[in-house]
């Protein structure tokens, strides 16, 4: 073996070919495709004002576009590596000499550049955070969107720019050699064919290894999913009392929640909240994470609040927790949210009082909302003007 | 063809122009901690996984030359993506003490019984294949790359 800088020449297996490269290619495509376009909805979600106001239902909405986001990231991993490893070789290509053919190269390698850091880029970070691991100064959800959308965009150069060889090769077989590298002749250690279904296979073992954690006839078999789905009242927590700082608060005997509209203030204690009408909804937890778990949720219609304080339908409700600091100690429910009959402040999960872990005195939960919009240890409503 | 090879390629420049806005407006602390981020990324996979996956071919190639039965390579494939995909829970390193439904398998375990499951599944079909392989001569020796696929399709 020898030592200096590989040449693209020196890489002979016809395995590291366009061929392979556009297969893989069509599913890493998918796969991103389906990530862009459900982590726009979680966006969506996430915002106070979206373009289009977020629908209420179907109430397993944000579960299964979310689930659908961290299952294609992790399925494009393996798609992504062996996409690289078809195309390695060019990475050692000599530039052309003419100026304008060098100048359309260097553009070429600059938009590759891009593609690779943002894909890598967003697949590393949304793997580390699915398991709730910060090993970073960026705010995640913020650069993760504005990364998907270079990541996206390269992509599509991408695309263009390798349209005519992508239209070929699929269109042939995959041992047809018409755009392989020239000298790439050396038959690899197996065919094309099972290394494109080793990448596919790779990808379906990575996505049943995990999936449990939203899936949960899968949990069983997900013996790398982050959570197992148990809990207090069997759904998983993901922000304790204590980590909040919440567990004087939420336990104290001054604790009211604090109904505000138009200048007035109504307080209610726990069990002023338990004499009101109580209602039930099966709702599902659904965090940004891709884990989710469903609960039977029993509690205060939040409408039957805003009755009483006297708020006509529509109106926005700022809901603030007994947390003293995190980015969503305060979240704003929608107006459609707000008056949903599904919506609740839940005092009970399943057959137990609802725990400190769960959001104890009351929580808000309602359907099709990310999690951690779901605020837990609810002190004031506010009506929004 | 080439109008539509400009419009995905103007429509891919404006959607990365938006991202790149995005990733501005976040400020130029933010904006360097992702730079890192970014450039890290293509540094661990081109000067890192790359070439420990060259180094690994070669190996394999010196250990076992010719044509390797197809499920010893499929077998690779799933272990390395598994392991790759089992860092961050295997690392436990986002685990909190205060909170025991995050993280709550023994990912060591189950790592290692999918990578077991894996090579022994690997390595029976690798062996089932081998009489066939045998009996069968040169027949399916060259199928796959030099374009002399004419009994594989």
């Amino acid at each position: 073996m020898n030592r200096r800088v590989p040449v693209e020449s020196d890489f002979t297996s016809s395995l590291r070919s366009p061929a392979v490269a556009s297969r893989v290619g069509l599913w890493l495509g998918v796969c991103f495709g389906l990530a862009f376009v459900t982590g726009l909805i979680s966006h969506e979600a996430y915002v106070a004002h979206p373009l289009i106001a977020f629908p209420t239902r179907p109430t397993w909405g944000y579960r299964v576009t979310q689930g659908v986001h961290v299952l294609s990231g992790t399925a494009a991993i393996p798609l992504l590596l062996v996409k690289l490893w078809s195309v390695f070789p060019r990475l050692f290509a000599r530039p052309p000499r003419a100026l304008r053919a060098l100048a359309m190269h260097g553009l070429e390698r600059a938009s590759i550049a891009v593609l690779v850091a943002a894909a890598v880029f967003q697949l590393a970070s949304g793997l580390a955070n699915a398991a709730q691991w910060y090993p970073w100064n960026f705010h995640f959800r913020a650069t993760h969107d504005a990364v998907a959308w270079i990541a996206i965009g390269a992509l599509l150069v991408h695309v263009a720019v390798k349209l005519p060889v992508i239209r070929a090769t699929l269109g042939a077989d995959i041992d047809a050699t018409g755009h392989d590298r020239v000298g790439a002749t050396t038959p690899g250690p197996v065919s094309r064919r099972v290394l494109v279904r080793s990448a596919l296979l790779a990808s379906a073992v990575a996505v049943l290894a995990t999936a449990g954690s939203t899936v949960p006839a899968l949990r069983r078999v997900s013996v790398l999913g982050v959570r197992s789905g148990r809990g207090p009242a069997g759904v998983p927590v993901n922000k304790s009392a204590r980590a909040a700082g919440v567990v004087a608060a939420a336990l104290s005997t001054d604790y009211r929640l604090v109904v505000a509209h138009g200048g007035r203030e109504h307080a209610f204690t726990r069990a002023d909240l338990e004499h009101l009408a109580q209602h039930t909804a099966e709702l599902p937890i659904a965090c940004v994470e891709g884990w989710s778990a469903s609960g039977r949720w029993t509690g205060v219609r939040v409408r039957t609040l805003l009755d009483i304080a006297g708020a006509t339908p529509g109106r926005d409700v700022r809901v603030v927790s007994l947390q003293q600091h995190g980015p969503f100690r305060e979240t704003t429910l929608p107006g459609q949210f707000a008056d949903d009959p599904l919506t609740l402040l839940a005092l009970r999960l399943g057959d137990e009082p609802l725990a400190l872990d769960h959001g104890y005195p009351c929580r808000l939960i309602a359907p099709n909302r990310p999690g951690v919009l779901q605020t837990k240890w609810v002190s004031r409503l506010e009506v929004q003007g | 063809m080439n109008a539509v090879r400009v419009t995905i390629a103007g429509l891919g420049i404006a959607m990365a122009a938006y991202g790149l806005e995005q990733l501005l407006a976040l400020g130029p602390a933010n904006l360097e901690a992702t730079v890192v981020w970014l450039v890290g990324g293509v540094l661990v996979h081109d000067a890192v996984l790359a070439p420990l996956t060259v180094a690994a071919g070669l190996l394999l190639a010196r250990l076992w030359p010719g044509r390797l039965p197809a499920a010893v390579v499929t077998g690779l494939v799933v272990v390395a993506t598994v392991t790759l995909v089992a860092v961050p829970v295997l690392g436990r390193f986002g685990a909190r003490a205060d909170n025991t439904t995050l993280l709550d398998r023994n990912y060591l375990v189950g790592w290692l019984l999918l990578v077991t499951l894996t090579l022994g599944m690997a390595a029976a079909a690798a062996l089932r294949s081998r009489p066939r392989r045998a009996s069968s001569g040169r027949a399916r020796t060259g199928g796959g790359s030099g374009g002399t696929s004419a009994g594989r399709r």
